[in-house]
């Protein structure tokens, strides 16, 4: 687990995080999403022990950074945004001098970089020098140098920024399979990313912490908005959504085809654990209704507003 | 520190810088043993020496200007500063890989030697004594210019730096003579070439020992606080 305690960070007469306290708790995957500026890299910086805080405490499992930075250094794999790599050597001479600045032991070492580069599909550029992959490929050395030594906790800054579309789902199927056996902690502008991949959100605005939330709560204080289309009458699909117990609101709308029905609902975000989740259930009231579905999505990005209220600066001073 | 000292002598000899250096410095060193030894005909080892202890001023430069300038332009400090190794073990890591690099250079020299030894001849242990003050002030403005780079912004602006403080280094000992005597002893006593005359009679000098280790430690310790102090800005 990693924590910040009131951490303050300048530099020179800016401040770039002011008492900012937050958790990064075990086995999560953490989104920290803030606007260009707000503090996050400092942040991240900060939690990996680049820079020290001019006031208050950085902590990793519980120890504290300043007093013991080589134990809390050793649980914590770090990509910045632009991969730190040395163009001359090749992916497996830079990922065997990263085993070593991790303390593997050398015998260990040939194996564990081959494991490492497997994870991140690197097989085909083992032996090529770094200087002459693409930018893709960097990243991915990039995420493989992080994972040297086994961390228990990743951390990751922009892991996306300046990469094509498919690299961009690449890299996040790589970040949702360490999300599997790591504690991941990323930053992001991007909200749908943040969406896709976290169990976790803090949003920092200029250098505060504005909400800190499970991803579920943030999104709309638990309740999930959707967007639904049937063939069938209205008089018929109306009442029986209504009475589905996770149906909190009902809003009949256009249907895209004079012969759909359309709604968009407010349901209960938590899955029922007896009836499963809300898609689930109108799926199966469907389904006994012998109404055909034709359109049933999230609607909206319930995210997204909260995110832009709390950047507006509506909500400056609320702390999580 | 290990694992710095093998990535950085790697590097020296993944790109150009280490062939570069030796070669530059044995290049130097064949015209001065040209001048000195063969034209002269003569088997004055140690003044061959005293003139190849001004080629430190070139070599060392090279050597460490990219060490930590470079880092920090490539934030590849990033790597080394969020894993579990010290600053001192991080610095140190890098001297180490430099003054390797000057004592394959020394060793190298050795042909020199081995020339001589077949047409004239050589005192083993005057030439050792010589070797050895050659190398440990070697060691020393390898330790200055590592400063100069970890406070440079750019291995280019650090190999210039540290030029201009070996050349400053140099001229302290050219102004000794020409300023009031008690500044002259100053600088006599903190000139690197002054140090070195001992070594250079043939008389082991622990005073001089002494004062190039010193002078590399302290150089050392700088470069780590200034590293530190730039972390903490």
């Amino acid at each position: 687990m990693i924590e910040l305690r009131h951490v303050t960070k300048r530099y020179g007469a800016k401040e770039a995080l002011r008492d900012v306290s937050l958790t990064a708790p075990d086995g999560c995957v953490l989104g920290l999403l803030g606007v260009n500026g707000a503090g996050k890299t400092t942040a991240l910086n900060l939690m990996t022990g680049y820079f020290p805080p001019d006031g208050g405490q950085v902590l990793v499992d519980g120890r504290d950074m300043q007093e013991d930075p080589r134990g809390c250094k050793r649980a914590i794999g770090y990509l910045p945004e632009v991969p730190p790599l040395y163009d001359e050597m090749t992916v497996r001479e830079f990922l065997a001098f990263v085993a070593r600045l991790r303390e593997v032991k050398a015998r260990g070492i040939p194996a564990h970089i081959r494991d490492i580069a497997g994870l991140c599909g690197l097989e085909e550029v083992f032996h090529r020098p770094l200087g002459k992959l693409s930018k893709g490929f960097r990243q991915r050395v990039g995420f493989a140098s992080a994972l040297c030594g086994d961390p228990p906790t990743l951390i990751f800054d922009e892991p996306t920024v300046g990469l094509d579309p498919r690299q961009v789902v690449e890299i996040r199927e790589l970040i949702r399979t360490l999300g599997k056996t790591h504690s991941v902690i990323f930053s992001s502008h991007m909200l749908s990313e943040v969406q896709q991949l976290c169990s976790q959100v803090v949003i920092l605005h200029r250098g505060r912490v504005v909400k800190q939330a499970a991803l579920g709560e943030l999104s709309g204080g638990g309740e999930l908005l959707l967007r639904l289309e049937a063939a069938g009458p209205a008089a018929r699909l109306v009442p029986a959504l209504k009475g589905l117990p996770c149906v909190r609101r009902l809003r009949v709308t256009q249907g895209s085809r004079p012969d759909l029905t359309g709604c968009v609902l407010t349901c209960d975000a938590a899955p029922d654990p007896a009836r499963g989740d809300a898609q689930t259930q109108i799926f199966r009231l469907l389904c006994a209704l012998d109404m055909p579905l034709r359109l049933l999505a999230p609607e909206g990005d319930s995210l997204e507003e909260v995110f832009l209220r709390l950047t507006r600066g509506e909500e400056e001073g609320e702390t999580p | 520190m290990t694992a710095i000292w093998r990535r950085e002598l790697q590097a020296y000899f993944h790109t150009a810088v280490g062939y570069v250096a030796m070669g530059v410095f044995l290049a130097l060193s064949s015209v001065f043993f040209f001048l000195e030894i063969l034209q002269q005909r003569s088997s004055d080892l140690l003044t061959f020496i005293s003139l190849m202890s001004y080629l430190w001023m070139l070599l060392c430069p090279i050597l460490t200007m990219r060490l930590l300038a470079e880092e920090r332009q490539k934030h590849t400090d990033q790597l080394l500063l969020t894993s579990p190794v010290s600053l001192v073990s991080l610095v140190v890591g890098k001297y180490l890989a430099a003054v390797t690099v000057l004592a394959a250079t020394v060793l190298l020299t050795g042909v020199y030697y081995l020339v001589v030894a077949v047409y004239g001849a050589v005192y083993p242990g005057e030439l050792l004594t010589g070797l050895t003050g050659f190398f440990l002030q070697g060691c020393a403005f390898a330790a200055v210019d590592l400063l100069v780079s970890g406070m440079s912004r750019s291995a280019v602006s650090a190999a210039v730096a540290a030029l201009g403080v070996n050349f400053a280094l140099w001229m302290m000992d050219l102004l000794a003579d020409t300023v009031p005597v008690w500044l002259g002893s100053v600088l006599s006593f903190l000139s690197l070439y002054s140090r070195n005359e001992p070594f250079l009679m043939g008389q082991f000098s622990f005073a001089s020992v002494l004062y190039d280790l010193s002078v590399a430690v302290l150089a050392l310790a700088c470069a780590v606080y200034v590293l530190d102090r730039r972390r903490r800005a």
